[in-house]
């Protein structure tokens, strides 16, 4: 089974990285969920249609701001880095102030 | 517990919690609270919907208030309350003129008109747009910019609702939890509008976004509303099925593309010769619900779509669906994709009146958590319209309660019933050692979307109603047992274990209904009762002294 690596920008300054076991045809929020579900519970993260119309699921992604229901995630890409918008007030982790 | 006090509480904004906002401020000066458990106006059903349904300028000549009721009566399979239908075809031209004055722009034709579609079901061409094919979130920004205009309208994100607070037999406010802080709240007011959508995340493929998990109707069974025909659960009959990441996306172009079965065959010749593909939603979900169970599935468990020989019909009309596919290695043009029903709307929910009143004083409901309006069968595009015309009732005669009925005086009630509230909120906050108890609270909503998956979905056995019913008072055993990982602000795992305890109690009162209804209507299609009945009943549910209470009501003059 691949191994991804995922370096997300915490609360605090703080950065994470993960190593999160690969699955053909995850998004980005996919390998949040598994995060979640798998590795750290205290991790958060905005989403809610899944389907690329709400955008609460917006966030850097390598260093560009994307959906990260819309973004497939690879293991070819090297490390995946994850961090808030940088614009307004974050709640926490990945999570903005709506 | 500290105290908030507003004139109304609106939880949830959606299309129907965001109209009942802006319509109550029109009639009362006072303070109007706005609450929802995700991102306020980005977060439900409403996000998603293409188009409305509404009467207006671009109505053919022969098209009338009277004409849409019939549509609806004629769709609801003898469920469909006819004072919901009349009140919908009476309001949708002006609320929809209305929203259009406030900003929101239809889409428009290539002879600058309004454009305006076809749905199956509506005898007339009905359905318009804006956004380019978003009409949810069109709507959706347009209310949120007319509330922000009104000083009186506070909105409130990332705060969930526990529990209702009823008071010598009114609604009077609600518990909640701001998921920033971990603070809970008592939020007081004189009337409580309920806009909480949906129930399509007690499923395992759904349309609907992560925070469609049904609270709304076990907020409102807890506080005594009656629930009607909460067995009749729209499933969008065409929707991905694989790969995972968009299982659940609706394909709204179904009816004119060809389904298949793992034979190859065209199996809706078999079912619907004149109309194949082009059927009723239900007819539609039924169909392939029983060539699955047939055993002519594909391997996730649905059928082929193929849409090729359409397919520059569809990149013209459906762009985002047809891209997202593509994006996700299925590239309709050349290939079929694997699809079958998915949750999709709750057509049962709370019962009301023409004045979105439940059973209970001062509590409103507006939207998807309201029953009644579409009975067995909701049309195409009538959601929005049924957000925008309840939604507003519901916000014009709460401010009319506010403005004319003596006010509730909190202070003389100084003992609520909260027992529900504090006993989740105990739980959350104890410590829970990580060593003894390993199931957290997401694994008790995959249990639920299990159990409704494989016993409550288009087929229903009467063995597999009572199946589901054993395995969900199993599960609510464990909820209490589950283990809430993470205590701090902003846990998902807090927020899981409150949507879990509201998932249980909905999918018991969806089974309970199921189980009553011993015959196939509509959207409920019984193995072991496959005839429609002639007489006409709604299956209400309703809780007293801690017990659901079952009855069937027969529906006059049918
Ligand atoms: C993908 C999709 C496409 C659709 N297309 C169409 C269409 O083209 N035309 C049409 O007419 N209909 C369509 N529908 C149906 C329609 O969109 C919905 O029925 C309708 O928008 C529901 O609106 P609502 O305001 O009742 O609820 P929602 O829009 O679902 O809003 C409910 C809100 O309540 C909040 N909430 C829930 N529980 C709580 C709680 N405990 N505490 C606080 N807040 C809470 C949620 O976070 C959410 O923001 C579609 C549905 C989907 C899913
Ligand atoms: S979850 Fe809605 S856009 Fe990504």
């Amino acid at each position: 089974m691949k191994k991804l690596l995922v370096n997300i920008q915490r609360s605090g300054d703080q950065q994470e990285v993960f190593e999160v076991e690969y699955q053909p045809g995850m998004t980005v929020l996919d390998v949040l969920e598994r995060i979640y579900q798998k590795h750290d519970p205290s991790i958060a993260y905005r989403f809610s249609c899944r389907t690329g119309l709400c955008t609460t699921c917006m966030m850097m992604i390598n260093g560009k701001p994307g959906l990260s229901c819309l973004k497939m995630a690879s293991p070819d890409d090297g490390i995946l880095h994850l961090a808030p918008l940088p614009k307004g007030e974050t709640v926490k982790d990945l999570v903005k102030k709506m | 517990m500290k105290t908030i006090k507003t004139g109304i509480l609106v939880i949830g904004s959606g299309a129907a919690g965001l109209s009942a906002s802006v319509y109550a401020a029109q009639y009362t000066h006072e303070n109007i609270l706005v609450i929802d458990k995700g991102a306020v106006g980005k977060s439900g059903s409403t996000v998603g919907a293409v188009q409305i349904a509404s009467l207006g300028s671009w109505s053919h000549q022969d098209d009338h208030e009277e004409a849409f009721l019939q549509d609806i009566e004629k769709s609801g399979r003898g469920l469909s309350d006819p004072s919901l239908t009349k009140s919908i075809a009476d309001d949708i031209r002006q609320r929809l003129k209305e929203i259009t004055d406030w900003g929101l722009k239809l889409d428009k034709n290539e002879e600058q008109e309004v454009a305006v579609y076809e749905t199956s079901g509506h005898s007339f061409s009905r359905s318009v747009s804006a956004r380019k094919g978003k009409a949810g979130l069109g709507i959706l920004q347009t209310l949120i910019r007319k509330a922000n205009a009104m000083n009186h309208i506070d909105m409130w994100s990332d705060v969930i609702t526990l529990q209702l607070v009823k008071s010598a037999g009114r609604i009077i406010g609600a518990v909640v939890l701001d998921q920033r802080t971990n603070e809970p709240y008592l939020i007081q007011s004189q009337a409580v509008i309920l806009a909480t959508g949906g129930i399509g995340q007690l499923y395992p493929i759904t349309s609907n976004p992560v925070q469609s998990t049904g609270d709304g109707f076990s907020l409102s069974l807890q506080a005594g509303a009656q629930l009607i025909d909460m067995e009749q659960i729209q499933f969008y009959p065409v929707s991905m099925i694989a790969p995972q990441s968009i299982a659940g996306l609706c394909i709204s172009f179904y009816h004119f593309s060809k389904l298949y079965n793992r034979d190859g065959e065209r199996f809706m010749k078999r079912y619907q010769p004149d109309y194949l593909e082009n059927t009723t939603r239900d007819q539609l979900s039924i169909a392939i619900g029983k060539e699955v169970a047939a055993g002519r599935e594909t391997d996730h468990g649905g059928v082929w779509l193929d849409a090729s020989e359409v397919i520059e019909n569809v990149k013209r009309q459906f762009p985002h669906e047809y891209d997202l596919c593509k994006d996700r290695g299925i590239d309709l043009s050349k290939q079929h994709a694997e699809v079958g029903p998915a949750a999709h709307f709750m057509m049962g929910g709370v019962k009301i009146n023409s004045n979105a009143s439940s059973s209970i004083p001062r509590l409103f409901i507006a939207g998807e958590t309201s029953g009644g309006l579409h009975g067995a069968n909701r049309l195409g595009n009538n959601a929005l319209s049924e957000c925008l015309v309840f939604g507003a009732r519901a916000g014009i005669e709460a401010a009319r309660i506010l403005e004319e009925e003596t006010p509730v005086d909190h202070q003389s009630f100084a003992d609520y019933e909260l027992g529900w509230a504090k006993r989740l909120l105990t739980y959350i906050h104890q410590p829970h050692s990580s060593k003894s108890i390993k199931r957290r609270p997401y694994v008790i909503k995959e249990k639920i979307q299990s159990v409704l998956g494989n016993y409550v979905g288009v087929i229903r056995t009467k063995d597999g109603l009572c199946k589901a019913q054993q395995d969900l008072k199993e599960i609510q055993e464990q909820l209490f047992e589950t283990r809430v990982a993470n205590p701090d602000a902003y846990s998902r795992d807090i927020l899981d274990f409150i949507e879990a305890s509201h998932m249980l109690q909905t999918s018991l009162a969806i089974v309970r209904s199921a189980q009553m209804r011993t015959e196939s209507r509509g959207a409920h299609y019984h193995v072991d009762y496959p005839e429609q009945e002639i007489d006409t009943y709604h299956t209400c549910i309703q809780v007293e002294n801690e017990n659901m209470k079952l009855s069937k009501k027969p529906v006059k003059g049918v």
